[in-house]
């Protein structure tokens, strides 16, 4: 301990002070007027074990129904592709798949007809495989 | 195995105001001496313990036996002080600088003259109202940094900081007066 917490430890027992019997009379009066507040009742609500068994198993069901809806959307996706040289989308698609996959599912869009460059392209394509296979054939003398 | 204290307390949890009478005891005067330095004037100091006491004997359920019963007592006495403050400067508005006097002080009326200063009535002079009570909770009450940190409602960085800054104003201080003695003797 040093000089200063020395010097301040005796000059704080220097203070005087005293509780007068008036004061300690009115402390205790006012202690016997006030009634200890009672303590709340701690009710940590326990739940039982089936409450666990269920929130796991909506836990389970809640994750198996975003896995299912996830894997869908991606069989719609995958079953799109060969779709696509289809003159229309969208409904058509809608009711190609729907037999495999249940209820038919609303997707809002439109059916897009295919503008005629895509098709003379698509034409185009073909007339090219058609004069490639005949060059094919008569290179191998068929 | 229960302290006398735990049991006192355990006691005056379950409504016994002569167990919760003899807790109190021994802090009582401690108590209005810390009072004194944060109230106006003396009654307040007794008003404010009495309020403590009453308010420490309602709510005892709720002291944590973690804490020492004594910084317990001191954070509500804190804030019953502070409580009793702000209503007045509520109640008076501007007419409070007229009723509170920074420059008196209570803790003079209850020291004896004497040729040096009480270090606390310089303390009084040179620190705010927080900082006085850490150095008066640490110095005169013994309490560790962690309970003065409680008491006060601050952390144990603040508690440090403001008492080693409290230590050096007080230091400057005294060197200031011992050399104004000197030149006046």
């Amino acid at each position: 301990m040093d000089k200063l917490e020395e010097q301040l430890k005796i000059d704080a027992e220097r203070i005087d002070v005293e509780v007068s019997d008036e004061l300690d009379r009115r402390i205790l009066a006012s202690l016997h007027s006030a009634a200890p507040v009672a303590q709340k009742s701690i009710t940590v609500a326990r739940r039982s074990r089936l409450f666990w068994w269920a929130s796991s198993l909506t836990g389970l069901a809640a994750a198996f129904a975003i896995i299912a809806v996830f894997n869908t959307f991606s069989a719609i996706d995958e079953l799109s592709e060969p779709l696509a040289g289809l003159s229309t989308v969208g409904d058509s698609l809608s009711n190609s798949i729907a037999p495999t996959l249940g209820p038919p599912i609303d997707w809002k869009a439109e059916s897009a007809m295919l503008t005629q460059p895509l098709q003379q392209e698509m034409l185009d394509v073909q007339s090219d495989i058609k004069k490639a296979e005949r060059r094919v054939r008569e290179d191998i003398g068929l | 195995m229960l302290t006398d204290e735990a049991k006192l307390i355990v006691a005056a949890q379950a409504g016994s105001v002569a167990a919760f009478a003899n807790l109190v005891g021994r802090y009582r005067v401690k108590l209005l001496r810390f009072l004194l330095t944060r109230c106006a004037n003396f009654a307040d100091a007794e008003d404010v313990l009495q309020e403590t006491l009453t308010a420490a004997f309602r709510y005892l359920h709720s002291y944590d036996s973690r804490w020492r019963f004594s910084t317990w007592l001191y954070r509500i006495a804190i804030r019953n002080a502070q409580k009793m403050r702000s209503d007045l400067v509520v109640d008076l508005g501007d007419e409070v600088n007229d009723v509170i006097d920074e420059t008196s002080n209570p803790l003079t009326d209850c020291i004896a003259a004497s040729e040096t200063e009480n270090l606390w009535i310089s303390a009084r002079r040179v620190l705010n109202d927080d900082v006085f009570a850490a150095l008066w909770l640490r110095y005169a009450e013994d309490m560790s940094i962690s309970d003065v940190s409680k008491a006060l409602e601050r952390p144990d960085s603040w508690t440090k900081v403001n008492l080693y800054r409290a230590r050096k104003a007080l230091s400057v201080e005294l060197k200031r007066e011992s050399d104004g003695a000197i030149a006046c003797g």
